[in-house]
């Protein structure tokens, strides 16, 4: 067994507050062998951003060590001067965390940064030397056009593309190991799963030993060799990624495996879907939205924005509906154009039969009573300098309903039904968790009795457990109530947990609508099987990911090209998908999809792919400012 | 480069907009406020008729709105007008005052209208005059500021729990509440009167812009103090100053390079609209009390005095200035940070 | 970043409800800078309310025995005329004291005034947006190129200035830097969530604005409105230096320095004391709004 590169000895750090010490990280000890991958899991509040930035010996005011070293290579980190260590850091080290947009000076091109970096730790390469090397790793790690790349700003890289950019400004400098910390959390699942793979291959070619921290065993599963479990601060857990799933030795680790949701295994409950006789609710007809996006690359020139394009389903009363996809697909504008907080250009919106677009303002008043959307950002989705119990009663006071005193009961009886405590009627927001704040929102939400519920991401920013609790009020409160929910996420799990019917969205059309267990087992789509291969999981794969994975980005919202818009990036793609756009085609299988292959056998399928009836475009970028701008 | 001259185009439209609307509210201003310029120039012992008949030559009987059409016309074609008072030499234009007193004939006046008409002096010129003073000025007073104000924003900024910071707060502070007449006597007393080590009123040489410049630098330089320690801080707070840690680039390289060119860009914004202002009217201050042949004391001559021509002159010259400072600054900004272009 | 990574693991503290206009405050309550400043200014005001009552006539009554009486720390002078008397013999402590009540009126009201004002119409224009918004920035750019001199000597120079005319001059040139901010933080607060959110619950436009963006806009408004009560008292001192001002016998800091600034070379005290008084009153001033500032930008980073 060869010496290991970095020994970890003891540690323990401390938070230090108002003259008071918090133990964050006790007893820390672990070894890192050279080209080894270690994962490290822990919750939110386990510590590992603090050991992870230990471990490269970042440990700045208020943290301090208090015992233990961090020995690379027999130095100890925790005792080196700044130059030293910066040294080290520049050279040996390579860390990624999970801010990929904050992490470069936004004023200056990207390629440049790298550079500098690079030229400052080997000071005796050329810059031209540190360019071509930059180039050729920008290549080797699969960002479209680098010689382009690199002269662009960070504001023009999409997450995924920029943490590609990351893992060469860490590798330019053929480092002894990487840290990275939360890298995939930020991005859209199809991209973390490239990186993954990307960060699995790139191993062979570097020497660099890998600390992949993250809070999903389901990912750490993908690369680690071996992984450390984190609680509160502790190690509790030595051992192997099959090891852990197998047979966990510790309580907390046995806990942390029991609370990862199962897709493909899992029983689902109540998720029967509506038969045709119910009610609809609400009802999409053909909806289109489209953006004018000033162009600075022209003359007064515009770009058009196509975020939604033509979408249609129907929702019935009491089921829960859920809208997936990833960034750029379009859900975003869709949950505004539902919440009717903009308007469509093209295509009616019934709300129980009555065209929104028709209503007066008195109507429109109203219907905001029966139908409530709750935004995903706890931290900005409520005014900050207003106390807890006055915004969820803002509602009420909106609408004029009722005296102060029946206000503020109705509003204490709804916190405890979402189950906050009374006492935090006058607290500010300040403070109060993620968890906390969603259910504030939740009981905003609530308040006026409404008959829908639009949850746009309103879980995401939670951590497993909250989510279990909150999915469980919301169940609790669709049995006592009779609500529609309609979910729009990018959490494939927690969609397959809780949605009777699903909607797959793709660059602003709906490709794939079926009830649950269709989605999952017997998709119709391409797009839909490699998303379901994309996503992480501690079970048995379904879908293999080296067969369904995409490559590259999802295009682009701007000027989309006739026929589908999937084709560029389709394993199936053939001559008619260039030249015709399909509708949503029903299935024999049940459900729609938007795919020509949509009733083709299985056997169809796979001769397809292999005999070569498909020709691929070359893999297309996208244009970042237009897309921010139509708000995904 | 198209958006470039886009945004050149635009913003120099709006700026021609501007300063119109600067001009004409001066303009209009000028001639709605009671007392009449004519008078001021013809003196008192002048007839009803006289005045009335140079009021109408000058065109000053004719409803505001065509008399600003009158000026624009002119102003296209580079003629401010002529000073209502100030002769060629800049010295009191030849008025029907300074004859003998006394009942004067018409035929007499109109001689003497004649003489007056071709001495006084075109509002260019005086400008012209001025303005290297003014010019002068400026350039010492910002320099002094600078030489005080960056290092102390610089280094309030960079440190701000540290004794740096607060020395920067308290001399801005400190220079904020001195009143720039009062220092102007005070240094005037001391340095010139009583240890005669520099110059202070008019100018017969360079020395006499220097105490002039070390008011107006006190003046400017709690401003660039603040604006330069909270931009600096905030750049400081900005993620990649960590990332920059991480990625082990050198603690000077990040902050001489990242942090400074991040925090010029409020720093540039805070130029164009602050600086300019201040610079005026404490140029303009400045320059009446310490009596220096500036513009300045030109333009707070010309306003006690009524002279309309020269105030007009100057306010164009003024609006025009900052205008043309406030879309370089934004262009700047575009340049170092690209994403304010989009 | 370090605060990101604490608060991720921190356990969660509620606060007891209040606003952050409060909080800014109870912040620079606890600064030394504050402390002072507050120390100082109300010192200052209490004397300037009671004093000029106490010596009666002192201020305005000359008394040609007295002239030219030097201050305390000079040889010659008396515990009677602390900063010393005037060429007419008036106490010039007692008269500084009644130009800084002037002076405080002036500067507070002007300030005042052009904080509602600005504000307001900062508010509706980031709000509203379109041809509003764009009409009110050329309207605030073409103010902001007239130097508040030019503008006040042109007006002030021709009607005979008072209180009234001055205040009016003053807020006439200060509102557009209130309206820029608190325009720029509306523009801010309109993309937020909870804007969003409160739209859809069908709150009135007006409501937004009140209940939501107001309370926003004061933190970063609050310490320039401070300070700005400062410049508009050098302002007003100014005018009144070059004759502009409050006119005599009422005393401002203007008139008495401008009136003394011919005996300044052997009586030096006559112009330079009451500047000397100016100078603490807008020194505790400023301290208290420096403190403010702090106040709000440790509030903002995350106190």
């Amino acid at each position: 067994m060869a010496e290991p590169i970095l020994q970890v000895r003891d540690v323990c750090v401390d938070l230090v507050r108002a003259g008071q010490a918090r133990p964050v990280l006790r007893n820390i000890s672990f070894d890192l062998a050279e080209r080894q991958a270690l994962g490290i899991i822990g919750e939110s509040g386990s510590g590992k951003t603090v050991l992870s930035r230990v471990v490269i010996g970042a440990v700045s005011p208020p943290l301090r060590a208090v015992k233990g070293e961090v020995l690379y290579r027999g130095a100890n980190l925790l005792e080196m001067n700044r130059a030293d260590i910066q040294r080290l850091r520049g050279k040996e080290f390579g860390y990624i965390g999970n801010n990929p947009g904050g992490t470069l000076d936004p004023t200056i091109p990207v390629g440049e940064q790298i550079v500098e970096k690079l030229r400052a730790v080997e000071p005796k390469l050329s810059r031209k030397e540190a360019v071509e090397r930059t180039i050729t790793l920008m290549a080797a790690v699969r960002l479209p056009r680098p010689e382009t790349r690199f002269h662009e700003f960070p504001f023009q890289y999409s997450g995924g593309m920029m943490q590609r950019a990351l893992i060469v400004d860490a590798l330019v400098t053929n480092p002894a190991f990487l840290i990275a910390d939360n890298v995939t959390q930020p991005l859209d699942v199809t991209i973390a799963a490239q990186i993954i793979r990307l960060m699995h291959d790139l191993r062979e070619d570097f020497r660099t030993a890998i600390i992949f921290v993250s809070s999903s065993l389901a990912v750490v599963r993908e690369i680690a060799d071996d992984i450390i479990v984190l609680n509160e601060g502790e190690i509790v857990e030595r051992t192997t990624p099959e090891q852990m799933i197998r047979a966990p030795s510790h309580e907390y680790s046995r806990r942390l495996l029991e609370r990862i949701p199962r897709i493909w295994t899992a029983e689902v409950k109540s998720v029967a879907p509506p038969t045709d006789r119910d009610r609809a609710i609400l009802r999409v007809d053909d909806v289109h939205k489209t953006y004018r996006v000033p162009d600075p690359s022209r003359f007064f020139g515009h770009n058009r924005v196509e975020a939604v394009r033509g979408v249609s389903f129907e929702v019935k009363a009491g089921e829960n509906f859920g809208i997936v996809g990833e960034s750029g697909c379009g859900k975003s504008t869709l949950s505004r154009l539902l919440s009717w907080v903009e308007e469509p250009d093209k295509g009616t919106i019934h709300f129980e039969d009555a065209d929104i677009a028709k209503m007066n303002r008195r109507k429109l008043l109203d219907l905001r009573c029966q139908f409530q959307l709750l935004l995903q950002d706890p931290y900005n989705a409520m005014p900050p300098h207003m106390p807890v119990g006055r915004i969820i009663a803002e509602p009420l006071l909106v609408h004029r309903q009722g005296s102060r005193k029946e206000v503020r009961e109705h509003v204490l009886e709804v916190m405890n039904e979402v189950g906050l405590a009374a006492s935090l009627y006058e607290s500010l927001l300040v403070g109060l968790s993620a968890g906390q704040r969603q259910r504030i929102n939740l009981a905003r939400a609530l308040v006026l009795r409404p008959r829908l519920l639009i949850l746009d991401e309103t879980l995401s920013a939670l951590d497993q457990v909250e989510q279990s609790r909150l999915l469980e009020i919301f169940e609790r409160l669709q049995a006592e109530h009779g609500f529609t929910y309609i979910f729009i996420s990018h959490d494939l799990a927690m969609v397959r947990r809780a949605c009777s019917r699903i909607a797959v969205m793709y660059l602003g059309k709906i490709v794939e609508l079926a009830d649950n267990q269709t989605v999952f087992f017997n998709p119709g789509h391409p797009y839909t099987k490699a998303l379901l291969s994309a996503v992480p999981t501690i079970e048995q794969r379904r879908y293999d990911t080296k067969e369904c994975l995409l490559e590259g980005e999802p295009p682009s919202p701007i000027d989309i090209p006739p026929g589908c818009s999937f084709k560029p990036r389709c394993p199936l793609a053939f001559e008619r998908c260039w030249n015709e756009e399909p509708a949503l085609i029903e299935r024999q299988a049940r459900g729609h999809s938007a795919c020509f292959w949509a009733n083709a056998t299985e056997a169809e399928l796979i001769d397809a792919a292999r005999t070569g009836r498909v020709r691929r475009d070359s893999v297309t970028e996208p244009a970042l400012p237009a897309r921010a701008a139509a708000g995904e | 480069m198209a958006f470039v001259l886009t945004f050149l185009l635009r913003r120099l439209a709006q700026g021609i907009v501007v300063v119109f609307l600067v001009s004409f509210l001066i303009f209009a201003l000028l001639r709605l406020i009671p007392g009449d310029p004519v008078r001021i120039m013809l003196g008192t012992n002048v007839s009803e008729v006289t005045l009335e008949q140079k009021a109408q030559e000058l065109g000053l009987r004719d409803p505001i709105p065509v008399q600003y059409a009158n000026y624009i016309y002119d102003l296209v074609r580079g003629d401010l007008g002529q000073s209502y008072l100030l002769g060629e030499s800049g010295g009191a234009a030849p008025t029907a005052q300074n004859k003998q007193g006394g009942q004067i004939t018409a035929e007499a006046e109109l001689a003497r209208e004649a003489e007056i008409k071709t001495a006084r002096a075109p509002v260019l010129k005086l400008i012209g005059d001025g303005l290297p003073f003014t010019l002068q000025l400026a350039g010492l007073g910002l320099l002094f500021t600078f030489l005080v104000a960056l290092p102390l924003g610089l280094s309030g900024g960079l440190k701000p729990e540290r004794w740096q910071a607060k020395l920067a707060f308290f001399t801005g502070s400190l220079f904020i509440s001195l009143p720039n007449f009062w220092l102007a006597l005070v240094l005037i007393l001391l340095i010139s009167s009583k240890a005669n080590l520099l110059p202070s009123i008019g100018y017969k040489g360079f020395a006499y812009t220097i105490l002039p410049a070390i008011v107006l630098a006190v003046e400017l330089a709690p401003v660039i103090i603040r604006g330069l320690s909270v931009s600096v801080a905030g750049s400081m707070q900005q993620g990649f100053v960590d990332g920059g840690i991480v990625r082990g680039l050198p603690w000077s390289r990040i902050v001489w390079r990242h942090v400074v060119r991040n925090a010029s860009i409020p720093m540039l914004n805070l130029f164009g609209v602050q600086i300019g202002g201040l610079l005026l009217g404490g140029v303009f201050v400045t320059e009446y009390i310490f009596d220096y042949p500036g513009i300045g004391k030109l333009t707070i001559q010309a306003v006690l005095q009524r002279d309309f021509p020269i105030i007009q002159g100057v306010a164009i010259l003024a609006a025009g200035v900052l205008v043309l400072v406030n879309i370089l600054v934004d262009l700047i900004a575009t340049y170092i940070d690209r994403r304010l272009k989009y | 970043m370090t605060a990101e990574i604490i608060s991720a693991e921190a356990p969660a503290r509620a606060m007891r409800g209040e606003s952050m206009t409060r909080r800014m405050f109870r912040q620079a309550w606890r600064m030394r800078g504050f402390q002072i400043g507050l120390a100082i200014f109300a010192v200052l005001v209490l004397t300037a309310i009671i004093l000029p009552e106490l010596s009666g006539t002192t201020a305005t009554k000359p008394s040609v025995k007295e002239r030219f009486l030097p201050p305390i720390f000079l040889e010659k002078g008396t515990w009677a005329h602390i900063a010393g008397t005037d060429q007419l013999g008036r106490d010039l402590f007692v008269r500084s004291l009644v130009g800084l009540r002037n002076a405080l009126g002036i500067g507070i009201a002007s300030v005042v005034l052009m904080f509602v004002l600005g504000t307001g119409l900062g508010i509706i224009s980031g709000y509203r947006g379109r041809w509003v918004d764009t009409i009110l920035m050329r309207i605030t750019d073409a103010q902001l190129s007239v130097p508040l001199i030019v503008l006040a000597i042109t007006i002030l120079g021709v009607t005979r200035p008072n209180f009234g005319t001055i205040i009016a001059v003053l807020v006439l040139s200060g509102w557009p830097i209130y309206a820029r901010v608190a325009r720029s933080v509306t523009l801010a607060e309109r993309q937020r969530e909870y804007v969003r959110g409160a739209k859809i619950l069908g709150a009135s436009d007006t409501r937004i604005m009140l209940l939501m963006i107001a309370p926003n806009v004061l933190p970063p408004i609050a310490f320039v409105a401070v300070l700005d009560v400062a410049r508009m008292m050098i302002f007003e001192a100014l005018f009144g230096f070059i004759g502009i001002g409050v006119q005599p016998p009422t005393p401002t800091f203007g008139n008495i320095i401008a009136d003394g600034t011919k005996y300044i070379v052997n009586h030096w005290w006559i112009p330079t004391m009451p500047g000397v008084l100016l100078i603490i009153a807008l020194l505790s001033i400023n301290l208290m709004g420096s403190a403010l500032e702090r106040a709000r930008n440790k509030i903002f980073a995350g106190a």
